[in-house]
């Protein structure tokens, strides 16, 4: 028989949440007009670069195009091709790439930070002189074409291409991912094309985030992208405001087999500048935004209908908005959309506590610490906070302004922003089965 | 090769109870990262009760002797921390990450669980329902569901430990019960076999404070026997074939023994730089001539371990794997047989110098990258010591592998292609779109 523990019954005692230091990042314009921040971050000896371009509406619509671009655009340049470009990157210790991320697109790479020179010049050279061969535009397109083929057989891909054109209707964001045969029509004219309009310095941001001092990491940037910089300017990409969600019904998208139902739901929300916006942040993180939230306690620990319910807000230059996901045993579907739209309703009516506000204002704190305590994590939050037209003391800022909403300001903006009459609701699964039990529940339609 | 003076510290104690702590300040954030790491995963759960190690890994998020359910999440999230836990071949890992004066809590917590876990029936039956759907959303209902972690050991291996599902038949994780749990704790859940690593905002000498106040009055008890679970290499190649409904396109992977990660650690690095110099990266072999020169997959790269690159924190056996995603242009067996003719390529002239610059030069880049994160940084430390009683061969492994001799990874690419595989292939049985 083993020996009875001897553990500490009562819980530490803790002080209170330390706020940041204002973090001494600089910001510069460029030659080009390139707008450019530096933030010096010790930990580990790598550096993070990060360079957004925004999108157009057409090419946010009609996406093959940037979409190939992001992999092509290494394909090979005036001086490497593909395979001696990707090993000079390799030789630094480091790896970049390119990526859609809705309304931008994102060039990243990283280092050893003694590398940030070299780092430089090869994201300046393919800047200034990708190639676009012809045999490796084909071979890129249709690997895309593939990928794509393989993710549209994902059912949450297609829930969020679904919610997405649900909430937008026909605004660039309510656009579809593009399809293979889109992707297999993109000529090597096209992306030479697009790299001009769109890879310009006047509408990029650069983020510099690592062990170098930032006024010499952004030195280095204008020495080693001069030629890029002085390639001249284009207009920068305009984009309409999203209109608000339109609410109401459950679109339903049959997937047969599926033994599960995924559950997408989306609404409207402020922006980051919004003056509600951190106490929404607050109200998500009690609905559904951490793990002791009530979705996940009613939705997980208690019924057992799903592995990971969560709830977020996403940030657009033409819109933020709300979005639930879960993914659920096909039986349980209309009972577990009953329970989502059930704490939704409660939120919004029945308000919160005290004791809710203070664990949800140090998780958010303590997650966007979290968040931005990684190189790569803060050059990406950087990069996502320029692409929308944040300022960056949002770093500093944030953690402050969480610390000073009130219950009665979190439950308005829950009031304003979390109403389960004003989503849109998306399902994907068995539509034999979810069809009939969702019908007594909403209007459905068959999407 | 670039290289860095940069050094991460590492301060070890034990407790009398036979608990490993490992401390290993960094001030450049404000948090500290906490990880326990059980010297425990899959490979050692009982027979008849496959899933078992990933199903308790959840009842320790289910409250303690002093911590109600829900509340220990909760008393972290409320403190401004982040937290998970995960279940692979040979460990099972708790950690969290939380602004460093919350330290405290994290230690009293994880003591807490680690002493007296409180599993009840309604908590067994409510985490056997939300593990089925963590197994329905990541694997029967997506396609190449489980390809290629569950299946391929499955045709790789004949003994229990290495070949069995260990994300568990329904059946068995319905059959489990609260005594098998308080079985499961008392075998392997013992201070002395786990690992506490404290990483980042803080304070050697104070941590090992801590860990003896909420640890030590953790009863001391035998450490459980565990692997390394050798079997001999397969005596013919193996072939399966699985049809998925979901699947659009063909994809398959090869399955090939490696020398014992732990054991002969200098003869499986050379393993290690094979997958690299064949499949890691945009310049590797097997990337540049299927993908790119003669375009024959979409997707190509070789890793070792059950999940990739999880080869260091798991014992013998470990799969040498070569993983392939392909349109359906060529054959499997014309894709590997272009395999073996890189794998025989590097067998008869052997790496370049260029390639094992690239090779050491990657590395350490993503060493950085991985020990960025406190929490991540905790789990690595930990894990490394649970297996190879080593915590510091994170930082050592750049230098460890820039030591491998272009000779070694000749022979182990000569010793990979004489092989006899085994290949699972998944062929898409729905309509194609």
């Amino acid at each position: 028989m083993a020996a009875r523990p001897k553990l500490v019954e009562d819980k530490p005692a803790i002080g209170s949440l330390r706020l940041p230091r204002k973090a001494n990042i600089v910001e510069k314009e460029l030659p080009g007009k390139l707008s450019a921040i530096a933030l010096r971050h010790t930990g580990v000896p790598l550096v993070e670069i990060r360079l957004s371009f925004p999108l157009e509406a057409g090419e946010i619509t009609h996406s093959a195009p940037s979409l190939v671009l992001t992999d092509a655009l290494f394909a090979g340049t005036e001086q490497h091709d593909r395979e001696s470009l990707a090993e000079a990157v390799e030789r630094l210790g480091g790896g970049f790439g390119a990526s859609v991320s809705g309304d931008r697109v994102d060039l990243h790479a990283f280092a050893l930070a003694a590398q940030l020179p070299e780092i430089f010049a090869l994201v300046a050279e393919v800047l200034t002189s990708a190639t676009y061969p012809a045999g490796e535009v084909r071979a890129e397109r249709d690997r895309k074409a593939d990928e794509v083929l393989i993710a549209l057989s994902r059912p949450e891909v297609l829930a969020e291409e679904l919610l997405s054109k649900r909430m937008f209707g026909r605004h660039p964001y309510g656009s579809a991912m593009p399809r293979p045969s889109a992707l297999r029509r993109v000529g090597a004219e096209a992306l030479r094309g697009l790299h001009r309009t769109l890879l310009h310095p006047a509408s990029a941001k650069l983020v510099v985030v690592g062990d170098v001092p930032a006024r010499r990491a952004l030195d280095i940037a204008t020495d080693e992208l001069g030629p890029w910089l002085e390639s001249g300017s284009g207009a920068v990409a305009a984009l309409e405001e999203a209109p608000p969600v339109r609410p109401g019904g459950v679109a339903l998208l049959d997937r047969t087999p599926s033994v599960q139902s995924v559950i997408r739901i989306g609404g409207s929300a402020p922006r980051r500048e919004a003056e509600e916006w951190p106490a929404l942040v607050l109200a998500n993180d009690i609905l559904g935004g951490m793990f002791t939230s009530r979705l996940v306690e009613n939705l997980r620990e208690r019924n057992g209908y799903t592995y990971s319910p969560r709830s977020r807000v996403v940030h657009g230059r033409a819109a933020s908005t709300f979005r639930f996901g879960a993914e659920v045993s096909t039986e349980v579907t209309a009972a577990a959309l009953v329970e989502t739209r059930y704490e939704l309703g409660r939120l919004v009516t029945k308000g919160i506590t005290d004791e809710e506000l203070e664990a949800a204002r140090s998780h958010s704190i303590g997650s966007f610490l979290f968040q931005t305590a990684t190189q790569s994590g803060l050059a990406s939050t950087l990069a996502a906070l320029g692409s929308t037209g944040s300022r960056p003391g949002y770093i500093a800022a944030f953690p402050s302004r969480l610390a000073r909403c009130t219950r009665a300001e979190v439950e308005e903006a829950a009031r304003r922003w979390l109403s389960p009459a004003a989503m849109a609701t998306v399902v994907v699964g068995d539509a034999r089965s979810v069809a009939g039990p969702l019908s007594s529940l909403d209007v459905v339609t068959a999407a | 090769m670039p290289r860095s003076d940069h050094k991460v510290t590492i301060e070890r104690a034990v407790l009398p109870n036979g608990l490993r702590v490992i401390a290993s300040p960094d001030r450049s954030s404000a948090l500290v990262g906490v990880a326990v790491v059980y010297d425990v995963g899959f490979r050692s759960e009982p027979e008849g009760r496959t899933g078992f190690a990933h199903l308790f890994e959840h009842l320790m998020f289910q409250g303690s002797a002093h911590v109600a359910k829900n509340e220990q999440t909760r008393q972290l999230e409320a403190a401004g921390g982040v937290f998970n836990g995960h279940t692979m071949a040979d460990l099972t890992a708790y950690y969290e990450a939380l602004p460093a004066m919350a330290l405290e809590l994290a230690l009293w917590l994880e003591a807490d669980r680690m002493g007296a876990p409180a599993v009840t029936e309604e908590n067994l039956r409510n985490q056997i329902a939300v593990v089925e759907e963590e197994i329905k959303v990541n694997v029967l209902n997506q396609p190449y569901g489980g390809f290629p972690w569950i299946v391929l050991p499955e045709l790789a291996f004949d003994t229990y430990p290495n070949a069995h599902n260990g994300y568990g038949d329904f059946s068995h994780l319905e059959e489990a019960s609260v005594e098998d749990a308080v079985k499961f704790h008392r075998r392997y859940y013992a201070p002395r076999n786990a690992v506490l690593t404290v990483a980042g905002y803080c304070e050697p000498d104070d941590v090992f404070v801590l860990a003896e106040r909420y640890f030590g009055g953790i009863p001391s008890a035998a450490a459980p026997p565990h692997g390394p679970w050798p079997e001999p290499p397969l005596p013919s190649a193996r072939r399966r074939v699985i049809d998925d409904p979901l699947a659009p396109q063909p994809a398959f992977v090869i399955g090939l023994r490696t020398p014992d990660p732990v054991n002969h650690l200098d003869q499986h690095l050379a393993y290690a730089v094979a997958a690299s110099v064949l499949g890691d990266g945009e310049a590797s072999r097997l990337r540049s001539r299927l993908m790119h020169r003669e375009q024959l997959v979409t997707d190509v790269g070789c890793m070792i371990g059950q999940f990739g690159g999880d080869n260091m924190l798991m014992r013998d056996p470990a799969l040498f794997q070569v993983v392939v995603n392909h349109p359906g242009r060529a054959t499997t067996d014309e894709i590997v047989s272009v395999i073996g003719e890189e794998l025989s390529r590097l067998a008869e002239t052997g790496p370049t110098e260029d390639e094992l610059g690239r090779v050491e030069a990657s590395f350490a880049g993503a060493y950085w990258k991985g020990v960025d994160s406190v929490m991540e940084r905790s789990v690595a430390f930990a894990s490394l010591e649970a297996v190879h009683g080593r915590a510091e061969l994170l930082s050592e492994l750049p230098d460890l592998l820039a030591r491998v001799e272009p000779s070694s990874v000749q022979a182990a690419a000569a010793d990979l292609a004489s092989q006899s595989a085994a290949v699972v292939e998944v062929v898409p049985a729905g309509g194609q779109p």
